[in-house]
C-alpha cells in the first residue's frame, strides 16, 4: 500500500514556534533570533546592546550553548534577564527549548526577546523559533564567500550584521562582495556593518532594532 | 541527527495514522535551501533504524532545486550558481517559490 503525503518533517517545531509567534504578536514583544558560526560576535553585539538600553526597557535573552554557560554570565552583567538553554549536544536551538525556557518569567511583558542561537551557520536554519526577524552575522574574518556556501542560512535571514569591521585593515575582505553575494542568495536582505570593539555602526544596528518595536 | 530524528518520529506518526502496518519504504522531498545535506541525512537515517522495527526500511530521497518566480514574465526557474535573475527574460525582479522543503512525501506500508 503506498500513501502519498505532505507531511512537513519539523511540523511539531513548527507548530510550537506558531504558537510563541502569536504569544510575542499579541504582547507586541520583538523576537529577534540570531545566528552565525560561532566566535562571529553574537555574544558581543548583545553586550553592546544590553549596556546601551536603558535599565527601565524590558529586554530578555536566551541563549544558547553546548555545554558552558559563559555567554550566560556576560551577559547577566547588563542587569536585564538572562537565561541559558544548554542544549545537551544540539547544535541548535529549538522551539520547544524555547518555549519550556520562557515558563515562569514575565515573558508576556517584554518589549524585545533575544534569542542568541548557537554557534553555527547550518543547523540552526531549519529550525523556527517564533521569531519575527531573523539576523546572520558574519564577521570579516570569515571570508566573504559564506552567504554562498550557506544559502539556506542567509536566504531565511532578513538582516546581515557584517561584524569586526575594525579588523578590516588587517584581512583580505571585500565588503562589496560579501554585500552582493548576501545579495544573490537573498535579494531583500537588510545589511549592516558594525563593530562590537570600536562600536563603530551600533547607532544604525539599535535603529533597525528600534524600527521594529 | 535532530532532522533525522524527526524522519523517524514523522515516519512512525504516520505509519499509526494508517493502521499500524509495517513500513518498508518512505519518501523525503528535501529542499535544496531546507539547511539539511542529503548525504548526512541519510547516514544518520541509518544510523537511526539499526536495531529498530524500521531497520529494514528504505528511504527514497527526492532532491527539491532552489527555484524563483519571475514577477515580470512569471517563469518559475531554478536558481543555479545563486543568481537570482530570471532566466527566461533576464528580469532582476524575482521572488523565492522554492526550496526550502523538508517533507515526508510517501510510506510504502505492508497490510496491518
Ligand atoms: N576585533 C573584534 N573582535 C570582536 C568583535 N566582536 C566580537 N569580537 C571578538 O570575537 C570573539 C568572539 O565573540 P563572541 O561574542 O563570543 O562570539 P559568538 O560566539 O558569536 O557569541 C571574542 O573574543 C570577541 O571579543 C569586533 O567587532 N571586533
Ligand atoms: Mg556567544
Ligand atoms: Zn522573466
Amino acid at each position: 500500500m503506498l500513501v502519498p503525503l505532505e507531511r512537513k518533517v519539523l511540523n511539531e517545531n513548527d507548530r510550537i514556534a506558531a504558537t510563541l509567534r502569536q504569544r510575542f504578536q499579541r504582547n507586541g514583544t520583538f523576537c529577534l533570533n540570531l545566528i552565525s558560526s560561532p566566535g562571529s560576535g553574537k555574544t558581543a553585539l548583545l553586550e553592546r546592546t544590553l549596556a546601551g538600553f536603558d535599565a527601565a526597557r524590558r529586554v530578555a535573552v536566551l541563549t544558547g550553548d553546548i555545554q558552558t554557560d559563559n555567554d550566560a554570565r556576560r551577559l547577566a552583567r547588563y542587569g536585564f534577564p538572562v537565561r541559558q538553554i544548554s542544549t545537551g549536544g544540539a547544535c541548535h536551538l529549538d522551539a520547544r527549548m524555547v518555549e519550556r525556557h520562557l515558563t515562569d518569567w514575565p515573558v508576556d511583558e517584554l518589549e524585545i526577546l533575544f534569542l542568541e542561537n548557537v554557534g553555527n551557520l547550518v543547523c540552526p536554519t531549519s529550525y523556527d523559533l517564533g521569531e519575527e526577524a531573523r539576523a546572520v552575522l558574519l564577521s570579516v574574518t570569515e571570508g566573504e564567500d559564506k552567504p554562498l556556501k550557506y544559502p539556506a542560512t542567509f536566504h531565511h535571514a532578513d538582516l546581515m550584521v557584517l561584524n569586526k569591521i575594525d579588523l578590516l585593515p588587517y584581512v583580505p575582505f571585500s565588503m562589496e562582495l560579501a554585500r552582493e553575494n548576501a545579495r544573490r542568495v537573498q535579494p531583500e536582505i537588510e545589511i549592516l556593518e558594525v563593530s562590537c570593539t570600536s562600536g563603530e555602526g551600533l547607532e544604525r544596528w539599535n535603529d533597525w532594532i528600534e524600527r521594529h518595536l | 541527527m535532530s532532522i533525522a530524528a524527526s524522519v523517524l518520529d514523522a515516519v512512525r506518526a504516520e505509519a499509526a495514522l494508517q493502521g499500524g502496518g509495517r513500513v518498508t519504504r518512505a519518501g523525503l522531498r528535501i529542499g535544496e535551501l531546507s539547511g539539511v545535506a542529503v548525504e548526512s541525512l541519510r547516514f544518520c537515517l541509518e544510523v537511526l533504524v539499526a536495531d529498530t522495527e524500521l531497520a529494514a526500511l528504505g528511504f527514497e530521497i527526492e532532491f527539491a532545486p532552489w527555484t524563483r518566480r519571475c514577477r515580470g514574465c512569471a517563469a518559475v526557474f531554478r536558481v543555479t550558481d545563486a543568481r537570482p535573475a530570471c532566466t527566461a527574460c533576464g528580469s532582476g525582479d524575482t521572488e523565492a517559490a522554492g526550496g526550502d522543503q523538508m517533507e515526508l512525501s510517501f510510506l510504502e506500508l505492508e497490510e496491518p
